[in-house]
């Protein structure tokens, strides 16, 4: 068994931290109040390979494991959660694509977001659907040699700034089976018919660009479908545990940087003639922290370690993105408790830290749903 | 054209530390790449991107921690590393520009480089002499603090802009082979990408010792003898009013204090 990091690891957290000082940290509190996406830092990432590390070197990426990804992930997110998701979202859906697409669909899609000419999304939620996949209403039609889609999507990460999209989509309501029926559809977003409105107004991850978009009769080619018809749920039940590791590592990331900047503060602040890192009650929460995150961190490591021995871990992945976006809220909240009133204004990143934490018990599966999976997956019941 | 970039591994120190005899203690050094250096492998990394140069090699004087750091430089770019190192210089300690620059000249002798860039000087040491130095023993023509270079080696020449007092320039054409030591601002040294990072690991590094270079022992001229911090004092003057009224003021204390002529 081993646990620490090789010298390749440890470079790539090195030159993420020099990116992230020099690139991230200048603009983060601009891009959170005025909810802008940072283009030019996602251009800068791209130009270093941070857009599509996990694409392999054929298509144009750096051929990273889910491991490798993580401690990207982890490291990105410890400077600004808001921007770090436009960075690493910007292959969103492309899973589905690097597993299940033909040579022409990888050549076509996971190139340019490697290279980063393109951004892509996943777009499964709808305004009626949620945690309940398997309502996904909006349809595809056979025309001819032409997929033919109407419906709405919701919540949808890179909404307005997407180039394409990986839509799920019902292409068969006949189907048995609640989960049999749906297919995968890319949906380039400047086909006619397509529109994308900006979602405003959300409490963390500003930067983040979030949309709904609207199919009305948008056609594609039947190249766009995605591996098998019909059987779309099935595969992305493959990823699963691929992108609930990434929101964990999400979520240590937070932590992480909501620690430092923590821990900083306590030892710059002086009240009653002595640093309030003197005051056991603030040691006490420092170390909590501090244990907390290395906790999940261990989890979410072995989750990422686990999917990268193509072991199915559906329990665990869920185990380290509920318990690891859990600490991200807590250590957020206790990290503005130790700035008192400073911690309550942007003057500091832990504001930040507090209101970006919440988003990871939301997507990529509700803390309660994780824990339905755990629980599901202990009594030995299937999906 | 071969491009030899001499590289240091430099030791960084956190805002608040504690001097403990002659050292700063572990728990608040780090160590990076050095800062000209920096520019330096990005200028060769151009060079080599532009066609001009066909191979860019990194040398370090070093023990074997400084490999993470020199891994860095070929993560950017360059082609193969070598380091130096033998326990013997672990026991000298401070190295002065005069010995490193034998060493270095040893190892050009080896690879019979064109261009060799250096940074000016170290963020550490800050000595400022080795390249030149490195210039002197090998008996190629040099040009100190040089802010760009045309990518362009007409009649093997080197047309470089070089930096002098009092913020004046030079323009001048260098003779190749030729050492340039290379001061910052000279380009925009790239981030290390994933794909470079990940293709420094299978990248030749090798290390050298003494006996390789054909060296018979070294020792150095200078010990570090003492450590301290010194005393900063700030010096601060400030003008009510608007820029109108206080713009002359300004300028007269610029001139006054020889920051503007
Ligand atoms: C900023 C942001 C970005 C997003 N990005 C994307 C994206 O890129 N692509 C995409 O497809 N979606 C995206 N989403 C959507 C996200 O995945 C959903 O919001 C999430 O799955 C929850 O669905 P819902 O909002 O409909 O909540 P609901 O499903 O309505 O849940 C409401 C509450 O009920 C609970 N609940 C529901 N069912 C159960 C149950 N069976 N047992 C116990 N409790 C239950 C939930 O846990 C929750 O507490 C994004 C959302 C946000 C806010």
């Amino acid at each position: 068994m081993e646990f620490g990091l090789t010298d390749e690891q440890r470079q790539i957290r090195e030159e993420i931290t020099r990116f992230a000082e020099n690139e991230i940290v200048p603009v983060a509190e601009e891009h959170d109040v005025e909810e802008s996406y940072p283009h030019d830092v996602v251009d800068a990432a791209a130009e270093m390979g941070l857009t599509g590390a996990y694409i392999p070197m054929e298509y144009g990426g750096a051929g990273y494991s889910i491991l490798d990804t993580a401690i990207i992930t982890e490291e990105l997110f410890a400077y600004d959660p808001g921007i770090a998701l436009c960075i690493v979202s910007t292959s969103f859906g492309c899973e589905a694509i690097m597993n299940f697409g033909t040579d022409d669909q990888k050549e076509r899609f996971l190139e340019p977001v490697a290279l980063g000419e393109k951004i892509s999304g996943a777009a499964i939620s709808e305004p009626d659907t949620g945690s309940d996949v398997s309502s996904v209403s909006t349809r595809a039609e056979k025309d001819g040699d032409e997929w033919v889609i109407n419906g709405n999507k919701m919540w949808i990460t890179n909404g307005t700034v997407g180039d394409f999209f990986v839509v799920l989509c019902e292409t068969n309501p006949d189907a048995e089976g609640r989960y049999n029926g749906f297919s995968q559809i890319v949906v380039e977003s400047d086909r006619d018919g397509f529109s994308a409105e900006k979602i405003t107004g959300k409490l963390g991850i500003r930067a983040s660009d979030t949309a709904e978009l609207v199919f009305d009769d948008v056609r594609v080619p039947e190249e766009n479908l995605i591996g098998t018809k019909d059987a779309a749920f099935m595969q992305q039940m493959q990823f699963f545990d691929e992108t609930r590791t990434a929101v964990a590592a999400q979520g240590v990331g937070i932590a992480k940087g909501a620690t430092r900047a923590a821990l900083e503060y306590a030892q710059d602040r002086e009240q009653f003639g002595q640093s309030i890192s003197e005051f056991q009650a603030i040691q006490h929460k420092l170390a909590e922290m501090a244990t907390n995150t290395e906790a999940a961190r261990n989890l979410t490591y072995k989750s990422a370690w686990n999917v990268d021995q193509g072991e199915d871990i559906t329990k665990l992945a869920s185990m380290a993105k509920e318990y690891a976006s859990r600490i991200a809220v807590d250590v957020a909240d206790e990290a503005v408790q130790i700035h008192g009133g400073a911690g309550y204004v942007n003057d500091f990143p832990v504001e930040r830290f507090y209101r970006d934490a919440k988003i990871t018990q939301i997507y990529e599966g509700t803390s309660e749903i994780q824990k339905n999976i755990i629980a599901r997956e202990m009594l030995g019941k299937g999906f | 054209m071969k491009i030899l970039v001499t590289v240091s591994e430099v030791a960084t120190v956190e805002d608040a530390f504690e001097i403990d005899g002659t050292t700063i203690a572990d728990q608040y050094l780090g160590a990076d790449l050095n800062e000209w250096d920096d520019y330096a492998v990005e200028e060769a990394v151009q060079l080599q991107e532009a066609d001009l140069a066909d191979e860019v090699v990194t040398v370090t004087i070093g023990p074997e921690d400084a490999d993470q750091t020199i891994r860095q430089a070929l993560a950017k770019g360059a082609d193969r590393a070598l380091r130096v190192w033998d326990d013997d210089l672990a026991d000298v300690g401070l190295l002065d520009p005069g010995t490193k620059a034998d060493l270095l000249a040893a190892v050009v002798d080896d690879e019979q480089p064109d261009l060799v860039l250096s940074g000016v000087q170290t963020g550490d040491d800050s000595f400022g002499a080795t390249g030149v130095a490195l210039a002197d023993r090998v008996g190629y023509q040099w040009a100190a603090v040089v802010n760009h270079l045309e990518h362009e080696f007409a009649d093997d020449t080197a047309s470089v802009r070089r930096e002098l007092e009092g913020g004046v320039e030079e323009l001048t054409d260098v003779d190749l082979p030729a050492v340039l030591t290379i001061q910052t601002g000279i380009n925009e040294p790239r981030y290390a990408s994933l794909r470079g990072i990940r293709q420094a690991q299978r990248k030749p590094l090798e290390v050298q010792t003494l006996d390789d270079l054909g060296i018979e022992g070294v020792d150095s001229a200078l010990a570090l003898t003492e450590m301290y911090e010194p005393e900063s004092e700030t010096d601060v003057t400030v003008w009510e009013g608007g820029a109108d009224d206080t713009a002359g003021d300004l300028a007269s204390l610029l001139r006054e204090k020889g920051v503007a002529q």
